[in-house]
């Protein structure tokens, strides 16, 4: 397994942008039955300039995960990733997790022997951050996580004594608080309740603007991707390519109203239609403007 | 009547289980008082109370024989269950943390786990001699072939989100099984010790067969030869007593240390 690039560590982390380039990424796996390969990424570009908010958006199966863990240098897949094709992080090639990306999933996997608090600093038990945080600054991030996420008081607890969503928050300061440069996060608000779910979006949004970083964030559903994202990008079924690839402009938090109105519900229509071609296997380059 | 999951009252439980273990005393008892065995086959539960007073205490060497040999018992399963634990839980550890090790060690150890561990006895023997060796060596024995596979089997029931996770955050390989895979397994690894240092007691009386000179299992083999049943019994019903006080104790302990498994 190869080695990430490592960054100056004495770089403050949100200080300076990494840019991520993807260079006609193609991934295959095994086929279950033994014989041949099942090509599921085909030759995709992207790049990513800025420190935003990039939602990827895709039908169940198409390959979002195995793209987004390409996106912070390659993380294990199972099989040699990729099959053909660069990860330039910061300029230069990558082929191992890269120090500066941490990734967050719908399962939060949280240690049920550990508090919260122990929880969210479970990280600095790892080699790679406790080299690079002093002990000091760690009590202070941790401290400053819990109150960002709205746990304060509950870093005594453990986590099942904690709700889905508040577990979640917990996932989510226990990778802030490596104040990553590039947040990879996985259907993270999946599991979650309807309410709870929009508790999370506001909380990432709000989170985000204190602490910005490159965040590409893999959800399945338009409306999420519409009311987070700074851009959209819309990938067809396996093999996926990426089909549609939109910035959007509103301020966030975005309402209801701007939701419900006629250029944005005409624009969700476009998405949802490209993600129908997409399924049945019709494919073309169509931009969606508004 | 078949709803496995009816949960009965504590007062009902009590009740079953007082009928069953009084239909069982009261057959004893017909049989013994009423001589239809001889005490030499079963003896009365008259008949084992003199046992046990007997060995309880000795007026002429002012000893307790019983209490001296529940100390040599006791002290030589400690032993084991040190040397099994210290050896049996870091081979486990290891063998389910890598598919290598686990290829390499689990065709030597898995076919041990149905081998005969009471004929393995004279060859220890023939090793070691009939001292104290032989002795924690059988026990060693019988008990890290159920600890290690267990102990294996614990890890790989971890899943593997956690190890995912930890590897994530900027764990190296090792340090996923560290932090995030082996704290998810102790709650099985200490029921696995639990169980090991339990299947000791039953072998016990084996290690003890040879030139004990003291030891729970000296006083059956000697009791035996002298016919004495009733003393047999005793030593059976502290042996059993001992080891549902271990896995009593030892599960108090694990549930106390890891009250977070059953969540
Ligand atoms: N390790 C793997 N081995 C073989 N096939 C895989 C593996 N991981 C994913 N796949 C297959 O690749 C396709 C895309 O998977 P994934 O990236 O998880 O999609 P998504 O996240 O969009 O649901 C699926 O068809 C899946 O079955
Ligand atoms: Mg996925």
């Amino acid at each position: 397994m190869g080695v990430g690039v490592v960054t100056d560590p004495s770089n403050e982390p949100t200080a300076d942008f990494l840019d991520v380039e993807l260079k006609d990424i193609v991934q295959e796996y095994p086929k279950p039955e033994g014989d041949g390969v099942h090509r599921v990424l085909d030759g995709i570009n992207l790049s990513f300039g800025e420190p935003t908010i990039n939602m990827l958006l895709g039908p169940s199966g198409c390959g979002k995960s195995t793209l987004l863990r390409m996106l912070g240098g390659v993380r294990p897949i199972g099989v040699k990733a990729p099959t053909s094709g660069e990860v330039i992080i910061g300029g230069q090639p990558c082929d191992g997790p890269h120090d500066e990306s941490v990734m967050v999933f719908q399962r939060y996997a949280n240690r049920p022997d550990l508090t919260i608090r122990e929880n969210i600093a479970f990280p600095f038990r790892l080699s790679l951050w406790k080299g690079r945080v002093p002990p000091a600054e760690r009590e202070k991030r941790v401290d400053a996580m819990l109150k960002a996420v709205g746990l304060e008081g509950k870093g005594g607890l453990r986590p099942s004594q904690l709700s889905g969503g508040q577990n979640q928050r917990v996932a989510l300061a226990r990778a802030l608080v490596l104040r990553p440069r590039i947040l990879l996060m996985d259907e993270p608000f999946g599991a979650l309740d309807a309410q709870t779910r929009e508790e999370m979006q506001h909380l990432l949004i709000d989170l985000w603007k204190a602490q910005r970083c490159l965040v590409v964030f893999v959800t399945h559903d338009v409306t999420e991707a519409l009311l987070l994202g700074d851009r959209v990008i819309v990938l067809s079924t396996s093999p996926a390519d990426v089909v549609d690839d939109f910035p959007i402009e509103e301020p966030r938090p975005r309402s209801d109203a701007w939701l419900m109105s006629t250029p944005v519900v005409a624009m969700k229509e476009r998405v949802l239609d490209r993600l129908h071609q997409a399924k049945t296997g019709q494919k073309g380059q169509v931009r969606v403007s508004f | 009547m078949w709803n496995p999951y009816d949960e009965l009252s504590a007062k009902e439980r009590r009740l079953y289980g007082l009928v069953s273990v009084g239909t069982v005393l009261l057959i004893w008892s017909v049989l013994t008082f009423g001589s239809f065995v001889r005490p030499t086959k079963l003896p009365s539960i008259v008949q084992v109370f003199e046992g046990f007073t007997y060995l309880a205490w000795n007026e002429a060497t002012e000893t307790s024989p019983l209490f001296l040999a529940v100390k040599s018992s006791v002290l030589r399963v400690l032993v084991a269950s040190v040397l099994v634990v210290s050896i049996g839980v870091p081979i486990g550890v290891f063998m389910g943390a890598s598919p290598k090790i686990n290829a390499v060690l689990s065709p030597l150890l898995d076919p041990l786990r149905s081998a005969p561990v009471v004929a393995i006895l004279p060859i220890l023997v023939m090793w070691m001699g009939i001292g104290e060796l032989m002795k924690i060596t059988f026990l060693f024995i019988g008990a890290v072939v159920f600890l290690i596979p267990m102990v294996r089997d614990a890890m790989l029931a971890v899943s593997q989100q956690y190890w995912i996770a930890a590897r994530d955050l900027g764990a190296t390989e090792w340090e996923a099984v560290r932090h995030a895979v082996l704290p998810m397994a102790m709650p099985r690894i200490a029921d696995a010790i639990v169980v090991a240092v339990s299947v000791m007691w039953t072998y016990i009386t084996v290690a003890e067969y040879v030139n004990a000179e003291t030891g729970l299992g000296q006083i059956i083999t000697h009791a035996r030869r002298q016919s004495a049943m009733n003393q047999v019994f005793v030593a059976i019903g502290v042996i059993i007593g001992l080891a549902l006080l271990t896995y009593v104790t030892m599960m108090a302990i694990k549930r106390k240390i890891y009250p977070w498994e059953s969540e």
